[in-house]
């Protein structure tokens, strides 16, 4: 169907705002196989009681609603409720006017209808991907600090220069003395550390003072 | 050739001056004739005067002086001789006898001598052209015989006083002898006398003769100025008239040309009428088409409209049997569940086609229908166009009425109206509260519906103008119904009713007086009944 995986949307709350009894029912039959929760409700007010009391993620809500307007509620919740909360608009108007405000507004996207199940799915992974990156990046950050938390706190500042430090090609391009100029290390345990990771082939001697990541070698630990 | 010039010059001239040329030559002519006849009268008295004066007065007085010689002196001196009369009687007698002859001869002397009487001037003239042939004065024979008559007064004086001075001495014998001289005396006095008279009245004939001449040649020249003059008249008369046919000819010519030309006009300007109707009918056909295309496009439109949701909701279905067999939970009862809902979808969509084609379907025969089914089911096909410009409508029915006629026309009318209605609304405020309010109640033999707005009225510039063809205050004539003068048409011809506008006040149901159009349509109830009686 896909080749975006869309098991991370798994975890994530939506809020489905359609007035339209009937397509609100058959898409939330659709939506609700794939992400955690799904919320469908036909007006705003509805919709606002759900995000005061639950998480939600991602908005999709349709423009012309009965006697009010989706963008209106969106600027609403942003301006009034100062909520940021990525939104993705579903409308059968093309209507410019309604795609300025809707590019003022900054949301995610903009479907028109009849709504195509796989353009929405894409969408929400699209905008739920960096969400999900963001929280992968804040859990390695965490793994290393507990690491270094725990062993010898200089190896890990020697593995963090070398990382700070490799240009585009994956060198580095620098001597012992230099390293310990900027950690206090002892030469011996820093010769150690090098020749460790020589055998591991990560990090290997190309010239003088030149060596090479390699992040494949990574994988075969 | 100069004649011929001055023709073509007088053809040339203004026809008042013609008039007025005519005019002066008559009367001129008039004038002439007047004056000249005057004339002639006046010298020919002048001449008859003279006449009288010089020749006749002077006969007179000598025929008075020969008498006086008879009668006084011979007379008076034969009584002496008879001794009738004293001799102091009879030189008194004498005395006045020779005063008396004295002053007759004077006189007449002084007339024959006398230059005033001279001929009129107009004599002259006339005397001076045409020389009159008339016995010459014989101005010798006249003086001879005047000395001869004045030598014997003096000779007859003399024996007088020596007769009367032998009577006063007495010397009879002496004065008998001169008394028969003095008769002789007188007779020869009287023979002169005689021949003067005689003379004088040849000159008297011969003058006559003259002046008759001088009259006849007036009467000739006055007879030919007249003949010159009328004929002078009658010339110029016909010259003139032949110039008033001519012109008049000319002017009938330029009528008849001018009529001509206007009968041609009229003739083409028929025919154009006739062009222009069958040209009008032929747009009103057209337009007709047009506004029937027109309404077929905003009915499309409405169309589209309902379509969108339920396609939407269609197209999610399909999708979803794909994502659930992808998960592994199409079950049976999620199919089952899901095509039910799609066919209730699908007919709802069939539905909303047939109401539309049956609405478009022309209608062949007169159905009788209830008015206000017709209003409901118009009021369903405008019902999309409402609820966008959330307009609110009230539907009162107080009397339930049969009419017959076209179904389908009828409910393009209201629609028409309320379509109407709803563009005022789309250009008004969008807080106040919008309501379309409609009445169907009998009057008479009508049924009259009665659509009111609150969308403030037509402005009153447009109101007059509302049923005309080709009139619309929009910017896009295309896409807004079939038009108010199409409505007329189908109710005026199709249902014999008729349809009114005006701006009145109305609270529509509410508590509020608002500014409101109402369009009135009055359609006879049951028309074969009506139609009956």
């Amino acid at each position: 169907m896909t080749n975006k995986n869309l098991n991370i949307l798994q975890n994530f709350n939506i809020l489905y705002l359609e007035d339209d009894k009937n397509l609100r029912l058959h898409t939330k039959d659709v939506l609700e196989d794939f992400v955690n929760n799904i919320y469908a409700v036909g007006t705003s007010t509805e919709a606002l009681n759900i995000i005061i009391n639950n998480k939600i993620d991602v908005i999709i809500s349709d423009i012309l609603l009965e006697n009010e307007n989706g963008i209106d509620f969106l600027k609403f919740l942003k301006e009034d409720k100062k909520v940021h909360i990525p939104a993705i608009l579903t409308t059968a108007h093309t209507d410019t006017k309604y795609l300025l405000d809707a590019i003022k507004l900054k949301v995610e996207n903009y479907i028109i209808k009849p709504i195509n199940i796989k353009e929405l799915l894409n969408t929400l992974h699209d905008v739920l991907l960096p969400v999900i990156q963001q929280k992968q990046i804040q859990k390695n950050n965490n793994i290393i600090k507990t690491i270094s938390a725990v062993t010898d706190s200089k190896q890990v500042e020697v593995v963090n220069f070398i990382f700070n430090n490799l240009n585009n090609d994956d060198l580095l391009i620098t001597s012992y003395s230099e390293i310990m100029q900027m950690i206090s290390i002892s030469k011996p345990t820093l010769i150690k550390l090098f020749k460790e990771l020589a055998e591991k082939k990560i990090l290997v001697k190309t010239q003088h003072k030149t060596y090479r990541f390699d992040e494949k070698a990574l994988n075969l630990l | 050739m100069f004649i011929k010039k001055i023709l073509s010059y007088f053809d040339a001239i203004a026809f008042t001056y013609k008039t007025n040329f005519l005019i002066l030559i008559i009367t001129g002519g008039m004038i002439c004739i007047t004056i000249l006849s005057e004339i002639s009268i006046f010298s020919l008295k002048h001449d008859f005067d003279i006449l009288f004066e010089r020749r006749t007065k002077p006969l007179i007085q000598l025929e008075e002086l020969k008498d006086t010689y008879k009668v006084n002196i011979y007379d008076t001196f034969y009584d002496i001789q008879q001794a009738n009369i004293s001799n102091e009687h009879a030189s008194e007698v004498i005395t006045l006898a020779k005063q008396l002859i004295n002053n007759r001869w004077f006189d007449y002397k002084k007339r024959v001598d006398d230059k005033y009487y001279k001929p009129s001037y107009i004599t002259s003239v006339i005397t001076a052209i045409y020389p009159i042939t008339v016995i010459e004065e014989k101005k010798i024979l006249q003086e001879r015989i005047i000395s001869n008559i004045e030598k014997k007064i003096v000779i007859i004086d003399d024996l007088m006083n020596n007769i009367l001075k032998f009577l006063e001495h007495n010397r009879s014998y002496d004065a008998f002898n001169l008394v028969d001289k003095l008769y002789f005396e007188i007779n020869s006095i009287n023979i002169y006398l005689t021949s003067l008279i005689n003379y004088d009245l040849k000159l008297a004939i011969n003058e006559k003769r003259k002046t008759e001449k001088v009259f006849n040649i007036m009467v000739v020249m006055s007879v030919i100025s007249i003949i010159f003059v009328f004929l002078f008249s009658i010339i110029l008369s016909i010259i003139i008239i032949n110039n008033f046919k001519k012109l008049h000819n000319s002017l009938e010519l330029k009528v008849a040309l001018k009529t001509n030309e206007l009968q041609k006009l009229n003739d083409s300007l028929e025919k154009k009428i006739n062009i222009e109707v069958t040209n009008n009918r032929k747009k009103d056909l057209i337009m007709f088409q047009q506004a029937k295309l027109a309404s077929m496009g905003e009915m499309l439109q409405n169309i589209a409209h309902q379509w969108r949701q339920p396609l939407g909701s269609l197209t999610m279905i399909i999708q979803s049997f794909q994502t659930k067999k992808m998960h592994g939970k199409l079950t049976d009862e999620f199919v089952d569940r899901k095509v039910n809902d799609s066919l209730l979808l699908a007919q709802s969509m069939s539905n909303t086609l047939d109401d539309f084609r049956n609405f478009f379907n022309p209608d062949k025969v007169r159905t009788k229908f209830l008015s206000q089914t017709c209003v409901e089911h118009s009021l369903e096909l405008s019902k999309l166009l409402l609820e966008k410009e959330k307009v609110n409508f009230k539907f009162i029915i107080r009397d339930e009425m049969e009419i017959t006629g076209f179904y389908n026309e009828l409910s393009h009318v209201f629609l028409n109206i309320i379509s109407n209605s709803n563009d005022a609304f789309a250009s008004k405020d969008k807080n106040e509260q919008k309501i379309i309010y409609i009445v169907i109640k009998k009057v008479g033999h009508f049924a009259q519906i009665i659509f009111l707005d609150n969308a403030g009225g037509i402005p009153p510039e447009v109101l007059p103008k509302v049923f005309e063809p080709y009139y619309t205050t929009k910017y896009k004539s295309a896409g807004t119904g079939i038009g108010l003068y199409m409505s007329k048409q189908i109710i005026e011809k199709h249902m014999l009713g008729t349809i009114t506008c005006k701006n009145v006040k109305h609270k529509l149901g509410t508590n509020n007086l608002y500014d409101c159009a109402k369009f009135i349509i009055s359609i006879p109830i049951n028309q074969e009944d009506y139609n009956d009686k």
